[in-house]
């Protein structure tokens, strides 16, 4: 049993069937990159596992740590170890990032650590993302993240709009978040990255890419190379490509 | 006295808080006064019209006509209870001053009327609290304020309202703001009182500014009529009115005016609603006057309810429903005030802190 399964997974967003039957799996301590155009249904497909309003399951199941979480509201799933960095996360006037950040985690050493760590010290007084520019918005995404550490993080779009300082250090606050120092046994933390300019995986090594169209995923394989093929063919052209050599792959036939 | 101590400090009277003076009215009697700094004055009006003539002659009903309304002709009839508050000029004073306007219902109306006055560069902050002993009893509040900023002085200005369901209450206020004086009103209600009616003028004088801020939250069946009217009438001068209204149930009328009458004046003023039930209503009416052409006055206002989209992403953390929405409500009532002290500030938090989770 995986980690995180997805099992013919059909998810409709404003009356329109977006997810179309996706299946896909993600093990313990594995960080999982989704490729995809515009329109795929990638962000659908964390807003479903996450439970936002707006996506609504018609058929098929989402088991996390063994137990279906179709049932789960928001907050229950969040307490259950799904975390979401949002990729255009709304503003909360009035409400404090710092103040947040304490009815997300007690621990007041780990948020200071945090927040040091993302360079976010200063931001803590102010309301929540309230004035914050592309990049302040995403490390406090990050950072809100990495109190709350989440066994399965969810990350939309985590490096776009963001310049490389800011990329930086999103990746390394990542890196502890996923525990990318240990050894990739001992990892219990896993992700689902989504991705449009790959620029991610030159700071967090993905395990397993998969890659979705029109509400399919079309196949999963080895994240670098997969990305290459992207980029040398575009997605159309290689839709019959993932197709046929990457379909029915899994986590274990790539480390095999 | 039978009332709870919590009751007291709920409406930000703590007999624990460093304090530069007290004064305590139950019904119609003072049950206490007391003064801890040179240069302050802190006494029953009745007193100060024996010790200080001009306090009867020249302040007394002097910004507020005896007429003005059925409660101020009423006031103008009885013997005032209420308290005279003066600060010597050029003396500053760091603690705030607390006083507390009990209801336990002896007489069916409470007939208040106060008296401030600071001399030029003077500066207090001053607490006060209102509420019933009991929440059980009924009566009207009727609370007369005249306060008299002189050259250069400042106030800080904080009324806190914990009515209970039974009670109407009507203030009337009015404010002499001179040359270059500061004044900062804050006001805080929360609890579910029946009817508050308050329409406070503040006189603004050459380089001075008044600044009204109100924090009402609006329970089932309660019914507020509150606002401010601030006349920018010195070269220079400056007002501004922040509100923020939630309203579970209640009707919140919100007037708010400035009126820029000569050169240079400035004025801004922000209403914000948060309608939380489908049976409130918040009518927010802010209104600009322009006498002159050399000012500039400009408003905002909103009124809405909870974003969904907030509310599902402060989840995606791991909060509650109820303790999200709760947090945005929080968040919504939480105006930065510039230059409010912060043990004044600590107070308001506390009030605000008790009535949203239901203490009060």
């Amino acid at each position: 049993m995986s980690f995180l399964e997805i099992k013919d997974l059909h998810v409709e967003a404003e009356g329109r069937e977006i997810l179309k039957g996706v299946n896909l799996s993600v093990d313990a301590g594995r960080t999982a990159i989704i490729f995809g155009p515009n329109g795929s249904g990638k962000s659908t497909l964390l807003g479903a596992i996450a439970g936002l309003p707006g996506f609504r399951v018609t058929r098929g199941d989402i088991l996390f740590k063994g137990k279906s979480i179709l049932d789960m509201d928001i907050d229950e799933r969040a307490r259950f170890g799904i975390g979401m960095a949002f990729q255009y996360p709304p503003a909360v006037k009035g409400v404090r990032l710092g103040v947040l950040l304490k009815h997300v985690n007690s621990d007041g050493n780990w948020v200071q650590t945090s927040a040091e760590m993302l360079n976010m010290t200063s931001y803590v007084d102010r309301d929540l993302n309230v004035g914050f520019s592309g990049g302040e918005r995403k490390r406090s995404e990050i950072l809100q993240l990495m109190v709350q550490m989440p066994d399965l993080a969810l990350l939309d779009e985590p490096e776009s709009g963001v310049d490389i300082e800011n990329i930086s250090l999103i990746a390394q606050g990542l890196r502890v978040m996923l525990e990318k120092d240990k050894p990739i046994s001992r990892r219990q933390r896993s992700a689902i990255v989504i991705t449009h300019t790959g620029l991610i995986l030159d700071y967090i090594k993905a395990d397993i890419a998969y890659v979705i169209m029109d509400g399919h995923v079309l196949g999963c394989g080895a994240p670098g190379e997969i990305f290459d093929e992207i980029r040398q063919h575009g997605y159309k052209k290689c839709t019959m490509c993932f197709a046929e050599k990457y379909r029915d792959m899994n986590t274990q036939d790539l480390e095999k | 006295m039978d009332i709870a101590p919590e009751r007291l400090v709920s409406m930000g009277y703590d007999s624990c808080a460093a304090s530069c003076g007290r004064f305590m009215v139950l019904d119609r009697d003072i049950l206490e006064f007391s003064c801890g700094i040179s240069g302050l004055h802190v006494m029953p009006l009745k007193t100060a019209f024996e010790v200080y003539p001009h306090v009867r002659e020249n302040l007394l009903f002097g910004l507020i006509p005896k007429d003005k309304n059925d409660f101020t002709k009423m006031a103008s009839r009885v013997d005032p209870v209420g308290y005279y508050v003066r600060v010597e000029k050029g003396v500053k004073i760091a603690d705030p001053m607390q006083a507390a306007f009990l209801f336990g219902g002896a007489h069916q109306d409470q007939l208040i009327h106060n008296i401030i006055e600071l001399e030029e560069g003077a500066s207090l902050d001053i607490v006060n609290g209102c509420a019933n002993t009991h929440a059980g009893t009924s009566g009207r509040h009727i609370g007369i304020t005249e306060t008299y900023l002189g050259k250069g002085s400042s106030l800080g200005y904080t009324m806190i309202h914990n009515w209970g369901p039974d009670m109407e209450v009507y203030p009337v206020g009015a404010v002499q703001v001179g040359e270059g004086a500061r004044y900062l009103s804050n006001y805080v209600s929360t609890s579910p009182v029946k009817r508050i009616e308050t329409y406070p003028k503040a006189t603004v004088g050459p380089h001075a500014s008044a600044r009204y801020y109100s924090i009402i939250y609006a329970r089932q069946s309660s019914y507020f009529d509150t606002g401010a009217f601030v006349a920018l009438e010195g070269e220079g001068s400056s007002g501004e009115i922040i509100s923020r209204v939630v309203s579970e149930g209640g009707t919140v009328i919100s007037r708010q005016t400035i009126s820029g009458e000569t050169k240079g004046c400035i004025g801004h003023m922000e209403c914000s609603g948060l309608l939380l039930a489908e049976n409130g209503v918040i009518h927010s009416i802010p209104e600009l006057r322009g006498k002159h052409p050399d000012i500039d006055l400009s408003h905002e206002a909103s009124i809405g309810r909870i974003s969904d989209e907030e509310v599902s992403y402060l989840m995606t953390r791991g909060l509650g429903k109820e303790e999200a929405r709760s947090l945005i409500i929080r968040g919504f009532l939480d105006v930065k005030i510039a230059g409010l002290p912060d043990r004044v500030k600590v107070i308001v938090d506390e009030v605000i802190e008790q009535a949203m989770s239901g203490k009060i």
